[in-house]
Parts: C-alpha cells; structure tokens; sequence
C-alpha cells in the first residue's frame, strides 16, 4: 500500500534517476562552456583591441604581445629573484604577525589588565592604513628589507589580533561552564577550552591577513623596495615595459592564490571537527 | 545489567537550599529571579523539577552547580555549603555543551584527565566502558558535530558520570528532541537510574516527563520561583511508558496540572501573556472532561 502510494515503479524511478544525471551532465557541460566562452570572449577582445582601435583597450599591449614578455621575464633571474624575495618578505612579516598577534589577543580577551592597557594604545593605531607607515618605517628601520617586512607585518598584525581577541572572548560561556565543573585548573582552561575554541577565529584572521600582506608586500616594494614582485611591476612601468608589468601582476594574483589556499589547507587541518558531518 | 557494575556506589548527594534567594542586576534593574527558595533533594531519589517557562529553572540550577551565588540563603551538599563549580554536582545542560573540538572518547575522558588523580590508561578504560553503556562504541572517535540529538544527550551523560558525581544535575536535557527520541532517552534515563542509587535533580517543563521520572516532584511558582507544592509520586519503580496510562498517574497529572494551572492564572492577571496559553488550555480541557463524566 505504502510503496503503490508513492506512485513509483522501479523502472519509473530509475528513469527519473537517468533524467536527473542527464540534467546535470548538461549543467556541468553548459557551466564549463560559459566559461570557456566568457574566457575567449576576453582575450579576443583584448586581442583585437589594437588593430580594431577601440578606445582605451588598445592602450594596453594584446595577449600575444604579453606571452612574449612572459617568455622574456620567465628565463630572467631578476624575475625569479623577485618572487623569492617577495615570498620570504611575506612569510616572515606574517609569522611575526601571529606570533605576536594571537598571544596577545588572547591575552587581552582573557585578562581584564591587559585588554585595559593595551586597548587604547590599538584603538589609536589601528585606524592608520599599513600603507601610511611607509615614509615613517623607511625612518625608522636601519634597512629598507626592514621597513617592507614592517609593513607586511602591520597588514596581517590587525587583522589576526582583532579576530583573535572577538573569537576568545565570544566563547559560548557554557562550554567554560562544563570545563569548571569537571575540575578545570586554569591551564586546562586556557590549552583545552579558550585555545581550541578560538582556532576557527584566528584561522579566519589568518587567510584575511595573508591577503593584506600581499597588498602591503607589493605597494611598499613599490616606494621602498629595489627589489621582489613589487619593485620589478613597478621598474617595469618605468622603463614603459608594459607586457612585462601585466605578467607581474598575474604573478603577484597567483602567489595570493596559493598562499591563501596554504592558510586554507592549514586551518582545515587545524579544526578537524569542523569540516566532518 | 551486567556493565552497571562498571557505575561505582556514590556516597552522599543530599542537597539542601536553605532560603535561596537570587536577584540579578542593581537599583531600578533589580530583578528577582529565585525567591527565598527552600527544598531538600534527598540522596539516592530522583527529584524532578517543574515549572513555567522562563521562571527561572536554569537559574536555579546554576545556583545549585555553583556557577551564580546567591544573593541570600545557602546550597549545602551533604552538610558543606556549596561555594562554586566543582565535579561533585555535574550539569547535564539544556543546550549540549559537549565540547566541539574533542571526540566523544575526549569529551568522556576530560574530567578524569584534569583532575589528575588517575593513570591515562585507566581513565580509557573506564572511559570506553561508559560509552558502551550509552550505547556509542562506534562513536567514539567522532566528534559531537556528527552525533545526532540523543547520541550528544547520551555522551554527555558519559561525560557526567565518569567523575561518579554525588547528585547529577539535569536542565531539560531531552528539549528540543523529536517525541520519539525523548521517550527512548526517558527510558534510558530510567534504567541507567533505577538500581544504581545516585541522585538525581531533574529539570523540565513537560508534565508527562516529570511524572514518570520522578521519585519527588517539586512545583514551582512564577517569577520570582519558590516551591509551590510537593508532590510524592508513589508509582512503583521501575517505571516503563506504560504507566503513563494508569490511573494513579491521571491522579498525580491532574493534581500537578492544577497546581501549575493557578499559577498560570495569577501569571495571567499579573499580565503575562505566555501564561493564557496554558489557562486556556486547561479550561478546555475541564469542560472536556465534564462533559465525558456524564
Ligand atoms: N545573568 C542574568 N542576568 C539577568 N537576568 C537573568 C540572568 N539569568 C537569567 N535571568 C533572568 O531570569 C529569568 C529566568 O531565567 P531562566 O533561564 O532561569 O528561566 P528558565 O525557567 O530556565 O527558562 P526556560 O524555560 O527558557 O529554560 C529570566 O527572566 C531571565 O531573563
Ligand atoms: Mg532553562
């Protein structure tokens, strides 16, 4: 009674089964088409800008002409240099980062004395855009490598501070609740309850921060650099190097990319609990 | 039941609030919640815990674990008074508090392991014998995220009664589960109760829950909560769903049905609109019920 009630045959359902895989394959061949289309679209356009004079677009070298630069820029040293040093800028900016950030954010959302001197101090400074420090860090900072490493770290240091100190001091006050009553010290406290719980926070502070440093790496290697991704983009423009400054800012978009997806990868890791159903 | 041998004898377990009073905020936000409060959970019985929502249930119980302290009056447990959390009362919470970022195996151990008084290996052993008795062996490598409502009810109560609390404090563990579940968890509850002589202080808001659980029901009255009334539920032990349709039980509903109905009313008058609800109710039903008798 039950089944007839559903209306179904077994060789209806299966039918219906073909029809819904059928409707997606079509859907998956259809997306990837658009975007086959939308990509070609793009680079004809760009292409075509030139010799079609359209106005604007043809300021800018065509894609043939900008593989050539790649071809060029990706046998020189320069180039490959630019990426090392820009990466080693970043990471160790980033690092410095966390490993003041999130001691110290965790330290100002656990401990009243702190939170209430140090506050006022960050609620002043935090406001200045990291690009703002320029001049002053070039002042400041015996070395040039100094001041961009500096400013790196200022783009991730907000950023992973301010999550860090929302996450551990959000914490659902019943999970501390049940960690009192099972006869928590307060070292258990902090590494098995507060730390844990604000994992996820910092995580989001981290893949957020990762993308400041690259806006930070680049712009004051612009000013302050005479070398890494940001310095070569910019001696490019100088020397009118057009092509060459377009693959600079592919190279820069991809190292953002992978960089993001290493944080990514890593948080994932980190909080096992959170990506299972 | 062969593995309620793995449950040790508890010692002790009687609490006493002795004019409990709880209020919350300063001057014109003064608000009373718990108001000169007196009742006794004896050792070894199941005590449940009724009242209206929203009348300060939860509050009560925080008082109790040691997470508020009152404004007035004492919690004493077993002859000392009660001056904060401590795993001698363990809380079963209304909203699972299990924690996300251990495995059930984790969660069960973690009493144990921060109160550093037994071997590692030991306290996983008696872990994984608790959560065999609850019934999630296969869960114990997962974590709470990927337990259902009653699977999380149930190694929380792991969780609770690893530490051999003296009274284990329940705050409407089972809301929020479909009906099916809840009854299932009830009988549980029953039999994980019924034999193994702990005490227990039960709270929800649900009649047919309190009934049949209960050893002593306590009533209680609107904002600002006191014990209204006592009621002994005498139906023998132990207790299946089956006596949900005896005619003892009809007795003791209709009596605490009446008790939480006058409440209702002057919560009514008193201008609480959550509280017509249940007057209605319960007028239709009386008239129902009339109309039957003859
Ligand atoms: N920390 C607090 N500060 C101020 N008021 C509070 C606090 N905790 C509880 N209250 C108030 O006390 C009253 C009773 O709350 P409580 O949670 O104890 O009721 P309850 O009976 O458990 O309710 P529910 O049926 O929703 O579980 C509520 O009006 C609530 O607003
Ligand atoms: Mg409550």
């Amino acid at each position: 009674m039950k089944q007839s009630s559903h209306g179904g045959s077994p060789a209806r359902e299966l039918t219906t089964w073909f029809q819904l895989r059928r409707w997606l394959k079509a859907r998956w061949n259809l997306n990837l088409l658009l975007g086959v289309i939308s990509l070609t679209t793009l680079a004809a356009v760009w292409e075509l800008g030139k010799p079609l004079g359209i106005p604007l677009i043809s300021n800018v070298p065509p894609p043939s002409e900008v593989i050539v630069a790649a071809q060029d820029l990706l046998t020189s040293e320069q180039y490959w240099q630019g990426w090392y040093l820009s990466l080693q800028r970043i990471t160790i900016g980033f690092i410095i980062a966390q490993i003041i950030g999130i001691p110290l954010g965790l330290a100002m959302a656990i401990n009243r004395m702190t939170f209430d001197t140090t506050f006022p101090v960050i609620e002043i400074l935090r406001p200045i855009p990291p690009v703002a420090w320029i001049p002053i860090s070039i002042v400041f900072w015996p070395t040039r490598e100094m001041s961009v490493i500096f400013i790196v770290f200022l783009g991730a240091f907000w950023i992973v501070l301010l999550n860090t100190i929302g996450g551990a001091s959000h914490i659902d006050p019943s999970y501390k609740r049940a960690a009192l009553s099972l006869g928590s010290r307060p070292n258990d406290l902090f590494w098995k309850i507060i730390l844990p719980a604000t994992i996820p926070s910092i995580v989001t502070g981290m893949a957020v921060g990762m993308g400041i440093s690259w806006e930070m790496v680049v712009a004051s290697e612009m000013i302050a650099g005479d070398t890494g991704l940001g310095y070569l983009l910019w001696l490019s423009f100088q020397i009118n190097a057009i092509g060459h400054v377009i693959v600079c800012m592919i190279s820069i978009g991809i190292a953002g990319y992978c960089s993001s997806a290493i944080i990514r990868a890593a948080g994932e890791w980190a909080t096992p609990w959170r990506r299972l159903f | 039941m062969e593995h309620k041998a793995s449950i040790q004898p508890v010692e002790g377990g009687e609490v006493k609030l002795r004019n409990v009073t709880k209020q919350f905020g300063e001057d014109v936000a003064q608000t009373t919640v718990i108001q000169d409060c007196t009742f006794e959970v004896e050792r070894g019985k199941f005590t449940v815990v009724i009242g209206p929502s929203g009348c300060g249930k939860t509050t009560l119980i925080n008082v109790i674990a040691g997470y508020e302290t009152p404004t007035s009056g004492e919690v004493v447990l077993d002859g000392a008074t009660v001056s904060g959390p401590g795993p001698d009362r363990l809380v079963v919470f209304q909203e699972t508090a299990l924690f996300p970022w251990m495995t059930t195996l984790n969660n069960v151990m973690y009493g144990p392991v921060v109160q550093r008084d037994s071997q590692a290996a030991d306290i996983e052993k008696k872990a994984h014998e608790l959560i065999e008795l609850v019934g999630l062996s296969e869960f114990s490598h997962k974590y709470p995220i990927q337990l259902s409502g009653g699977m999380q009810r149930r190694a929380e109560l792991a969780r609770a009664l690893i530490n051999n609390p003296r009274v284990l404090l329940m705050d409407e563990p089972f809301r929020g589960l479909d009906a099916m579940t809840r009854q299932l968890m009830q009988e549980y509850l029953l039999r994980l109760f019924e034999g193994s002589g702990r005490t227990i202080l039960f709270v929800t808001s649900e009649i047919d829950e309190a009934i049949l659980l209960a050893d002593k029901l306590l009533v209680l009255s609107r904002a600002p909560t006191h014990v209204k009334a006592t009621i002994t539920v005498d139906l023998p032990r132990p207790r299946n769903l089956e006596m949900l349709t005896s005619r003892r039980y009809a007795e003791l509903k209709s009596e605490a049905l009446s008790i939480l109905y006058q409440e209702a009313v002057s919560a009514f008058a008193a201008g609480s609109n959550a509280a017509a609800d249940l007057v209605e109710a319960f007028e239709q039903r009386q008239s129902v019920q009339g109309k039957t008798d003859k």
